[in-house]
């Protein structure tokens, strides 16, 4: 299966919200009541029932005030922290397409993705015991069709593709328009990219993570000490085995009996 | 007479003649306690962590069940360390011998001609109580931030799951030593965790100073009754 990558233009975002109604009516999760927060942003945050949003910003910058929309959704990681925290098969994995997705039939609702995600994206609900995001419309593009969100888009802010080509797309656009492929660390490659312009920088933004990375201490958790539990067992066995053949049992009256006893 | 007399070591209308009553009762049933929340613990736990060992959660009716199980045996393991560390803080305090002790290895790697008359414990168990006791601590209270971690900053949360999973290294291990040392490799002192009697020889071998002490005491108390 051939690897796609959503990208997300920010120079083209009207902050119109297609995608967010699309990804409620693809995924048929249901509407939230909201109020007013003095925001356009609409609901406040991410949720179980709300997997893509878009968020509005008002940054400050040399070209004065700035107003930028983003298409905030799961980034779909190469090397998903979350799947690697994951403690039940087949509740969240990385599939060939690119896309990380969660399935409910096996989720236990232990949070532990939530807490590993370097993007804080998967959403817990207390009711259903279980977490929820975007999943790429993996339905969707293992049956050749785009994402929703993409298919809604009407400005040509999110294009969808196979990663070779789109990889190219958003060097060439980033080119053209002076900005930054995010996120462009090399050692932390994820499926949805985003053209940043010149004039933002993605710190200024909010629920964003400038560098990120798989959380050392889940590599510590997952790659250490997991591991050790076991082999520490297994060789603290092995060396009592040893011990017993060696040395034999600790008696009194064992072969090597003390002198000075009663 | 008194209505009830405690077990004196000697006690010669006890059945067990020769033999030396070293546990109470309820020293045992914390023991277990503790040791089966433990070890139950330690297997779901294993569960959760290693996918390819699927049979424990197929015994124990999935991975949801088995993290309820382990949860569950995460506040039997609470309740039974802080009873445990009530019962042994006393026994389980550090003295010179102790020292002299590990200088030996307590002659268990090599001939020891100088080890001091032990205690109720000696230094090693010392160690393994103290270690379970701190270790323990670290894996409760990161259980705990792991049951709601949402409630915690995402980094205090991240920390708890690496420390949860790095005390358990060091309890499971040394949990293998107590395993041994406690059965095939000191003969005559498993039953102590189940009937609670060993025999004299045991108990003058391992626990001298103990011993005496408490002959001494009945001495007294029977002398005074």
């Amino acid at each position: 299966m051939t690897e796609y990558i959503k990208l997300i233009d920010l120079t083209k975002c009207t902050g119109c919200r297609a995608c967010q109604v699309a990804c409620k009516n693809w995924n048929d999760l249901p509407a939230e009541s909201t109020g007013f927060t003095g925001s356009l942003q609409n609901p406040a945050d991410l949720s179980y029932n709300t997997w893509c949003l878009i968020r509005f910003d008002e940054i400050q910058n040399s070209s004065g005030m700035n107003w930028v929309m983003r298409h905030d959704a799961c980034m779909h990681c190469e090397w998903p922290a979350c799947v690697k925290a994951c403690p039940s098969p087949g509740a969240l994995v990385r599939t060939d397409t690119g896309a990380v997705v969660h399935d409910p039939n096996y989720c236990i609702g232990c949070k532990a993705c939530i807490v590993a995600c370097p993007f804080d994206i998967p959403r817990y609900s207390a009711e259903q015991e279980k977490i929820a995001k975007c999943t790429l419309c993996h339905d969707r593009i293992t049956d050749g069709r785009k994402p929703a969100c993409v298919t809604a888009c009407p400005t040509g802010c999110l294009t969808f593709g196979p990663k070779a080509g789109m990889l190219a797309k958003a060097d060439a656009r980033a080119l053209e328009v002076q900005g930054v492929v995010y996120p462009r660390n090399p050692k932390y490659r994820t499926n949805v990219l985003y053209i940043i312009p010149r004039t933002i920088d993605v710190a200024q933004l909010q629920h964003t993570n400038p560098n990120p990375k798989m959380p050392t201490t889940i590599l510590w958790w997952k790659n250490l000490f997991k591991p050790f539990t076991l082999i520490g067992m297994g060789a603290v066995a092995g060396a009592a085995m040893l011990h017993y053949m060696v040395r034999g049992p600790h008696e009194p009256h064992g072969p090597e009996k003390k002198e000075g006893g009663e | 007479m008194g209505p009830r007399k405690r077990k004196g070591v000697n006690d010669m209308s006890a059945k067990k003649q020769g033999m030396v009553y070293v546990t109470t009762l309820q020293e045992r049933i914390v023991h277990w306690l503790l040791a089966g929340s433990c070890l139950f613990a330690l297997l779901t736990g294993l569960g959760l962590m290693f996918h390819s060992w699927d049979f424990i959660p197929a015994l124990l009716g999935g991975h949801y069940a088995m993290k309820w199980m382990h949860i569950f045996s995460g506040v039997v393991f609470a309740f039974a360390l802080v009873a445990a560390s009530v019962m042994w803080w006393e026994h389980c305090k550090f003295v010179p011998d102790d020292l002299k002790w590990a200088m030996q290895a307590g002659g268990y790697l090599w001939d020891a001609h100088d080890l001091p008359p032990g205690g109720m414990y000696n230094a090693g168990q010392k160690l393994f109580f103290w270690t379970v006791f701190v270790f323990g601590i670290v894996v409760i209270v990161s259980g705990l931030i792991m049951f709601n971690p949402l409630a915690v900053p995402v980094v205090l949360a991240r920390w708890a799951y690496m420390l949860h999973a790095g005390a358990v290294m060091v309890i499971a291990s040394f949990f293998i030593v107590h395993l041994y040392l406690g059965t095939f490799g000191n003969p005559g002192t498993v039953q102590i965790m189940f009937h609670g009697w060993a025999t004299r020889e045991y108990c003058e071998f391992h626990k001298g100073k103990w011993l005496a002490d408490r002959e001494k005491k009945d001495g007294e108390e029977s002398q005074a009754a």
